[in-house]
This record gives C-alpha cells, sequence and structure tokens, in this order.
C-alpha cells in the first residue's frame, strides 16, 4: 500500500454518527457535509480520488472544518480526524494554494521579521484604547474587539508592572530543588500576551521550577498546518526541535494550539519529532503537578472555557481546575457547553467570519446567562475571540489566561518581592 | 442538471432559502448512507428546511410535481431506510429541532422531528421527567427517526418502545395535505392511526410535530453487571431472571469480543475482558427498599446460573459509565475491523442460548468476526459482523451469513428486526416471513397513505413479491408475483461510488 499519510486515520469510521452532536458546525447548520461523519465521506472520495482536490464544494465543507477535533473524545472507534485533516487539507493547498487572506494573515502573525513591527503597531494601537472604543460585530469592529481582548487588565492589587519580578526569598524554593523548563513563547502570546508570560514564568517559579529562556525558537507552525502548509509546518518543527535540543528538559508551553501541535511532532516528522513531543507540558500541567500552592483569596465569579486545542486535542481537562481552585474564595462556574468551540480556530475567525460568529453566538447566550466576570481560557485565539465576542454582546466580563489569575493571587499572597 | 431539476432547485430555493438546497455532488455523497454504510445510495437532491411550514411547502411542490421524497433525521438509522436515489429529493428534518412545549402537569412534550432525543430528556430533566425510549444512538438520532422506525432501547423492556410514548402526530401526507393523527389527552375514537404511523419507516408521510408522553424519572435504581464463563449461561440466566416475575428496567448481554472493544475505548466501563458474556441488569422504581429488595433477587438468580460475579453500580457515575460502555458499543466496532455489518433480529427468548451457538458457528464457518451485543430481556439480538471490504469476495461472504443467521432466527420462531426497521437491507427478507397476501396487505394500506408510493420509494415492502390483491392495482415497477412463498429476487442496488 503506499503511503496514505493521515487518511489512514479516518479507517475505523464505522458512521455510526455518535460525533454529529459534538460538532460546533454541524450544530449550526444541520448539514451533514459540516459535520465529521460527513468530512470523513469526503476525505474518504478525496483519498480514492472520485473527488478532486479543486473542487471547490469540497473545500467550502472541509475549510469550514474549525479543527477543534471535539469529534475525536466522543468517538468509540478512535478515529484521528484531525490527523486526515491534515492530509486533506495538505492536498487541496497543493492544489490551489493559500488563498490571499490566509496568506497575509499567516504572514502578518508569523513571519519572523514582519510580524515582530505587526506586533508593536498593533501594540500600540491597543494603548491608545481606540480599538475597545471600536469593538462590536462586523468584520473590522470584531478584529478590533479581538485586538482589546489582547490588553493586560492591571489591577491595583497585583505587582505585575515589575516584569520578571522575583520571587520573595521566603517563599522561594532553594536553587538546587528547583526543576528547570524550557518556555515555548509562540507568536501572538509573544507579541500580544507577554504578560501571559511573565505570569507563567513567576507562578512557576513559586511551585517550584526554573524557567530557561530558548532565544531562537520559532512558531510552532500549527497556522501552517491548518492553511494545509505541511511543509512549512515540517520545516519549522525541525528549526525547534534543533534549538530546543536533547535532553529530557520539559518544554512549557501557555498557548494550548501551539501545545497541541507541538505535541503532534512526532506525527509530523515521522518518529523524527517523538521524543521533542513527549517533553512538552502545558503550563497548567506543571502547576497542578505542585498543587499548585495556593494564592490569596479572588472574590470573582469565573467561567472556564477549556479551549479545543487543549480539552480535545491533548485531552487536559482537569489541570485548568486545578489551577483555578487554588485561588481561594473563587468561585468556578459550569456553563453547559464550555466544552464546545468558541469558533476562534487560529486564522478561521478571520477566514469564515458567518460560520465563526454561528458558533460562537450559543456561547455567549450561556455566558450573558451565567452573568461571570472573568472567562477563563487558555489560548491566545480563544481569549480574543471571547472577549471580542463577550464586548460585542455587551456582557460585562473579561477573558483571561487561568495563570494570569493565578499570578494575581500570587501577587495579592505576597509571593512576589 | 436537466432544466426540470434546475426549475426544482429554483423553486425549493424559494422555499427554504439558497443556502438550504444541496446539488453539488460532494454534498450529496454525504447523504449517501445511514449508519449502516454497506448500503450507498446519492440522492438527487437535499433539501433542508427549517421550519414546519417550510415541510409542508416542499412536500406540496413535491407532491404537484410527482416527485419521490425521502425524510430523513440524523441518518442514524440501520437498515439504509433514509437513503434515496438519484430521482428523488432527500428532505433533512435536522433542523427542525425546537421542544415546542414541555408540560409538566399533564406529562407530555410537543417537539419537531428533527429534537435530538437525549435533548429532550434534558429539557425535561429539571421537571423530574424523561422521554423513556433510550436507543444507544439517543446522543444523535431524532426523534422524528425514533418514530419512523419505532426505535426501542435497552429501557423498553419495562417501559415499552416508541409506539407506547407517542400520543399525537401531525403529518404532512405525500401530497402536502396536513393531517392530526390521535390526541394528546387520550385515545381518540376510531382506529389506531397514530400505531399505524409509528415503525411505517417514512412510507405514510412526515412527521411534522409529535406529541410524546413523559414519564418520572425513577427514583430508586439499582444497575447489576453480571460476568459469565460462557456465552450459553448467560442466555440461561437470561431466561431465569425473566421467570422470577420482576421485570427488570433492561437486560442487556455483550459478548468478548463487544467487550474488549469497549474496553479499548474511551468508553471502557470496567468490563471484565475475560468474560465471555456480561450481562447489565437494572431494576427501577419509586421505592429505594423495593428496588434494593428486587436487585438482590435478581443478583441471587444471576449467581444460580452461572455468574461468576455480580457487580452493583455504587454511584450514578458509575451506573452512567456502565450505561455508556453499552450504548457506545456499536460505535467501538470500527476497532474491530474498517467495514461492519449490524444486523438485527428477534427469537423467543428461551432459544437464546442456541441461537447464540448457532450465530457463533455460522460466524466460524465464513470465517468471519461476530461480536453480539443486544437487548437480551426483550431476545433482541443484534450480531455485528466486522470485516475489512477491500478483500476480495469478503463482501459476499458477509452477506451469506448475514442471511444465514437471518434464516436461523426465523427458524426459531423469531423476526427479521426488533427495532432497526426493514428499509432496503431487509427486503430480502421480507418474503421468508410472510406470503404474498401480505406483503399485498401491507403495499394496500401504504397506499391509502401514499397512493402514488411517491414517499421513500422502494423501501420496507418487496413490491415484487406482493401477490396480486384485491383492491391493489400493481404498481408500474411491480410485476405480477411468483406463485408461494417466493424468495425476493430484489437486488440491493449500489451507485458507481460504491467501493
Amino acid at each position: 500500500m503506499t503511503d496514505r499519510g493521515g487518511f489512514a486515520a479516518l479507517d475505523p469510521c464505522v458512521h455510526c454518527g455518535f460525533c454529529l452532536q459534538a460538532c460546533p458546525t454541524f450544530l449550526a447548520t444541520g448539514d451533514e457535509a459540516d459535520s465529521p461523519r460527513g468530512r470523513i465521506e469526503l476525505m474518504r472520495a478525496l483519498e480514492a480520488g472520485e473527488l478532486a482536490p479543486d473542487d471547490p464544494t469540497l473545500a467550502l465543507h472541509l475549510d469550514r472544518c474549525l479543527g477543534c477535533r471535539g469529534c475525536e473524545p466522543v468517538c468509540p472507534s478512535g478515529v484521528g480526524y484531525g490527523r486526515g485533516l491534515a492530509t486533506a487539507r495538505a492536498l487541496i493547498t497543493a492544489r490551489r494554494g493559500v488563498p490571499p487572506l490566509a496568506r497575509l494573515a499567516l504572514g502578518a502573525m508569523t513571519g519572523a521579521g514582519v510580524s515582530r513591527v505587526v506586533y508593536a503597531l498593533a501594540r500600540a494601537l491597543r494603548t491608545t484604547g481606540i480599538p475597545r472604543w471600536l469593538a462590536g460585530w462586523g468584520r473590522f469592529r470584531f478584529a478590533m474587539g479581538m485586538l482589546a481582548a489582547t490588553k493586560p487588565v492591571r489591577n491595583a492589587k497585583s505587582a505585575m508592572r515589575n516584569r520578571g519580578s522575583p520571587v520573595n526569598s521566603a517563599f522561594r524554593t532553594p536553587h538546587s530543588a528547583l526543576t528547570p523548563v524550557s518556555l515555548f513563547r509562540g507568536c501572538v502570546m509573544d507579541g500580544l500576551f507577554s504578560h501571559v508570560h511573565d505570569a507563567t514564568i513567576r507562578t512557576l517559579e513559586v511551585n517550584g521550577y526554573s524557567v530557561r529562556e530558548v532565544p531562537e525558537q520559532v512558531c510552532c507552525g500549527a497556522l501552517h498546518e491548518h492553511a494545509g502548509l505541511e511543509p512549512d509546518a515540517r520545516r519549522l518543527a525541525r528549526l525547534n526541535i534543533a534549538v530546543f535540543g536533547d535532553g529530557d528538559e520539559p518544554i512549557v508551553v501557555n498557548s494550548a494550539g501551539c501545545g497541541a501541535m507541538l505535541k503532534e511532532y512526532g506525527h509530523l516528522l515521522d518518529g523524527d519529532g517523538a521524543p521533542f513531543a513527549a517533553r512538552v507540558r502545558d503550563v497548567t500541567e506543571l502547576l497542578a503537578a505542585r498543587g499548585p500552592r495556593p494564592g490569596a483569596p479572588i472574590d470573582a465569579t469565573v467561567a472556564y472555557d477549556p479551549p479545543c486545542h487543549l480539552l480535545h486535542a491533548q485531552r487536559i481537562a482537569e489541570p485548568p481546575e486545578r489551577v483555578l481552585g487554588a485561588i481561594p474564595v473563587l468561585r468556578l462556574v459550569k456553563t453547559p457547553d464550555a466544552a464546545q468551540c468558541c469558533g476562534s480556530a487560529g486564522l478561521f475567525t478571520l477566514l469564515e467570519p458567518a460560520m465563526s460568529r454561528a458558533v460562537l453566538a450559543p456561547k455567549l447566550e450561556t455566558l450573558a446567562e451565567a452573568r461571570p466576570q472573568v472567562v477563563a481560557t487558555g489560548n491566545p485565539g480563544c481569549l480574543m475571540q471571547l472577549g471580542a465576542g463577550l464586548a460585542a454582546a455587551g456582557i460585562r466580563a473579561v477573558a483571561r489566561h487561568p495563570v494570569e489569575l493565578l499570578d494575581e493571587s500570587y501577587a495579592a499572597a505576597g509571593y512576589y518581592a | 442538471m436537466s432544466r426540470d431539476v434546475a426549475s426544482l432547485v429554483d423553486t425549493l430555493a424559494e422555499i427554504v432559502g439558497p443556502g438550504h438546497v444541496r446539488t453539488a455532488l460532494p454534498e450529496r455523497v454525504t447523504y449517501a448512507k445511514d449508519g449502516l454504510p454497506t448500503h450507498r445510495r446519492v440522492p438527487g437532491v437535499v433539501v433542508l428546511p427549517g421550519s414546519r411550514d417550510e415541510v409542508i411547502a416542499v412536500v406540496r411542490l413535491l407532491g404537484a410535481l410527482g416527485m419521490p421524497f425521502v425524510p430523513r433525521g440524523a441518518g442514524t438509522g440501520l437498515s439504509g431506510g433514509a437513503l434515496a436515489d438519484g430521482d428523488a429529493v432527500l428532505i433533512v428534518l435536522t433542523r427542525l429541532n425546537r421542544i415546542l412545549k414541555i408540560d409538566a402537569r399533564n406529562r407530555l412534550a410537543v417537539v419537531e422531528p428533527g429534537v435530538v432525543n437525549i435533548r429532550l430528556s434534558a429539557a425535561a430533566a429539571p421537571h423530574g421527567l424523561q422521554y423513556t425510549p433510550d436507543p444507544s444512538s439517543q446522543t444523535a438520532c431524532t426523534i422524528g427517526g425514533n418514530v419512523a422506525e419505532n426505535a426501542g432501547g435497552p429501557h423498553c423492556l419495562k417501559y415499552g418502545v416508541t409506539a407506547t410514548h407517542v400520543l399525537a402526530l401531525e403529518v404532512a401526507l405525500a401530497d402536502g395535505r396536513v393531517v392530526e393523527l390521535g390526541s394528546p389527552g387520550g385515545e381518540p375514537w376510531g382506529p389506531d392511526l397514530v400505531g399505524l404511523f409509528v415503525g411505517s419507516e417514512g412510507n405514510f408521510g412526515v412527521a411534522t410535530r409529535i406529541t410524546v408522553r413523559l414519564l418520572p424519572v425513577a427514583r430508586a435504581v439499582r444497575t447489576l453487571l453480571a460476568d459469565f464463563t460462557s456465552l450459553r449461561t448467560a442466555g440461561e440466566a437470561v431466561s431465569a431472571v425473566i421467570a422470577s416475575g420482576i421485570v427488570p428496567a433492561a437486560l442487556e448481554m455483550m459478548d468478548q469480543s463487544c467487550i474488549r472493544a469497549v474496553e479499548d475505548s474511551v468508553y471502557a466501563a470496567g468490563y471484565p475482558r475475560d468474560a465471555a458474556a456480561v450481562l447489565l441488569a437494572e431494576l427501577d422504581g419509586g421505592h429505594e427498599v423495593a428496588v434494593a429488595a428486587d436487585a438482590e433477587t435478581i443478583e441471587s438468580v444471576l449467581r444460580a446460573h452461572g455468574a461468576r460475579s455480580v457487580r452493583v453500580a455504587a454511584d450514578a457515575q458509575e451506573r452512567e459509565r456502565l450505561w455508556l460502555g453499552r450504548k457506545k458499543a456499536f460505535g467501538a466496532m470500527g476497532r474491530l475491523s474498517r467495514d461492519l455489518v449490524v444486523q438485527d433480529a428477534v427469537v423467543p427468548r428461551s432459544t437464546l442460548p442456541d441461537v447464540l451457538e448457532t450465530i457463533a458457528r455460522i460466524a466460524a464457518e465464513y470465517g468471519l468476526t461476530v461480536s453480539n451485543v443486544f437487548h437480551a430481556g426483550d431476545g433482541n439480538l443484534h450480531p455485528n459482523i466486522s470485516f475489512d471490504g477491500r478483500t476480495p469476495g469478503l463482501r459476499e461472504r458477509v452477506e451469506a451469513a448475514s442471511a444465514e443467521i437471518m434464516a436461523t432466527c426465523i427458524a426459531a420462531g423469531g423476526t427479521i428486526t426488533g427495532e432497526h426497521g426493514i428499509g432496503l437491507d431487509k427486503l430480502r427478507y421480507m418474503p421468508l416471513l410472510f406470503d404474498g397476501d401480505s406483503l399485498a396487505a401491507m403495499r394496500a394500506v401504504r397506499r391509502v397513505w401514499d397512493p402514488d408510493e411517491r414517499v421513500n420509494p422502494g423501501k420496507v415492502v418487496p413490491v415484487h413479491a406482493c401477490r396480486e390483491w384485491a383492491g391493489t392495482r400493481n404498481a408500474e415497477r411491480g410485476t405480477r408475483n411468483a406463485r408461494g412463498n417466493a424468495r425476493s429476487d430484489f437486488r440491493v442496488a449500489t451507485s458507481g461510488l460504491d467501493t
């Protein structure tokens, strides 16, 4: 048999349909062609040559897949939907290329030189407060809302003005007992959420880790893979593997999308990336492994919204709740559709705005009912999508990374010097 | 696309909106199968109406044009019943997913046909009520589809299948006329038309509104897992449980192959992998003490009849895990091989041990893997045959083994479907069970509802095998039937896309 790539992972599908109700796009349209089972049919027909990779209808329905992989954890047969999708998208992209808007966004967000300028401009715009003011529905105003959602929340009690504020000596683990970890910074996280990186470093140090920077690292390649640019994703993966070096020191990541991609390096590079992938840990995994240490109370109602690439792709459910659970008084509310995608899905929110908003809408309804002050989620795309959605819907809540909240709690507890 | 089709598509788009008519091949291909993917038919046009009025308008239009059509819910059926040929329109009802009313005081709900089974129970739960029929696909299947197939489910042993729970229906007939059947307030005068419609497999029209009975959620529940070292012993224990005089809410069996597939999946429930079979028995009722006493009785019956161990679910979480494993078992069969045929037959309960042994013998003779997961308390078997359809000649072997299993069940005094329906898949077995007169009678009844046989054509009754019967015209494609109990030569059609 020839190399079937990710298509072989679709073989266990026996068409039972148990995935249908787990698919946000099927729930939005009711159309089998927008469901995992229907898309598997399309991918099988693509593999068999019955449908051509440049068939516009085939592409439409595969493009409309969020790649949230919500179908995977409910599949009794363990179909590797995500792997099949990656192969199908690579075939489609090889034939039609990357759409111009996707190409532009990819360059602006991940291009080594360009993105630095783009993020600097974005931060400058963010500082003016104009994006918050413009936030709303519609393509442009939603984008403004997304940018506004990246702005760090300043809290009077926190000592977060000093970036790498060292841990107060009274709460410091002796240096010899620290567990060294390397930080994966990513693109959007580093460009717009550097305050989450700061919080990651501080909270890890309080819990007995020392965080090492790896200067030469590059983009994880997730957005490239979603766009069907597998060769680019492989190139980036090889670069990252080289700069992070050998050894078994954990690689900590606070973006669920990057984490899911880094953990896939083994499959992406046919096994070569497996040792690297085995080292990758979400920040909440490392924190939960140490408790984490409880902080000072925060009197707030928090809705935790698990990122798909954390819950479905990495199957990490409990650690983020343990992190939030380490904050006394904080009330964690569970909304019934929390586990469903918010519609962000990397570039999806820019490329498929109508479907993206349709997927977001039911979530905003349940959040409006639950009335939290904070929606916590551990992925830059979700933070921006939810933040923009909350602003547009007029819901008085902000989207924040769970680690930010823990950091605030630690600052109030006097753990930082 | 011919001019006729193009103008049909335009008119459909005027009714439902252009975004809800599907004509491109890739989109139609995704509707070519249901939960029994050995049958594959690509519909001519797919339309997704968004409201009752749109459904009625679409049906009226197709009636005026004399076009055949097929109603479809979530497409989780297991007999090829919701497939449409290239000359037919597939009406997909997933967008009609509103729960219109929950009347807790009168314990009933009014729903649109596309409401997913489990969502109705979830919506009724705050009132302490549930929609009781619980097909294993309940997380995906629709109430409309349940009505069409008269769906069963584990808890139908005690509470009855779908027909018991449907009070009234609003139906769009083949020509778009709307009729009301039954009454939410009680039995209406006259023949039981609701009973006739439920289980008609989409042959009598499209249900546009469904009024169902809700039952109180049982206050006390005990779930028992018994494991056995032989299939025969497990089968005998089933009869013993029923003979005890206690009616369990559910009594399900899974064999070793099935247990292992489930235990390898995310739905692993802790079934013992080395058991030849497990029985899952549930007792429920309104009083803790009474249910506990029943559970003790059943536990001792199971032990007396060869159970190696009996485990009682400690809490609601464990109970749910035991049930999820059972209900997702069908989907887990994909772990065994890439292709799957699930069969559905009913045998008298007392014959279960013999029939199970015969099925195992047939499987061995044909060199096939057969896994059993089924409603043991009803004698409703589901042999699952796993195979790799790419192997030359294997599909034919699977078909032959299926036919032999079906013949075994009939010979044991059983019948060819318990809950999956006839659809396309079982057409060939109908003449084994019914003579030409009976089949013609069924056809005559169908023609009362749908004189042109335009709704879900070619399903359920094999027209070739019908005896010409007073009051029945021969349909165009029907031939004068052969004499006696003729075997149907109805072929299972495959499209050019079949793999």
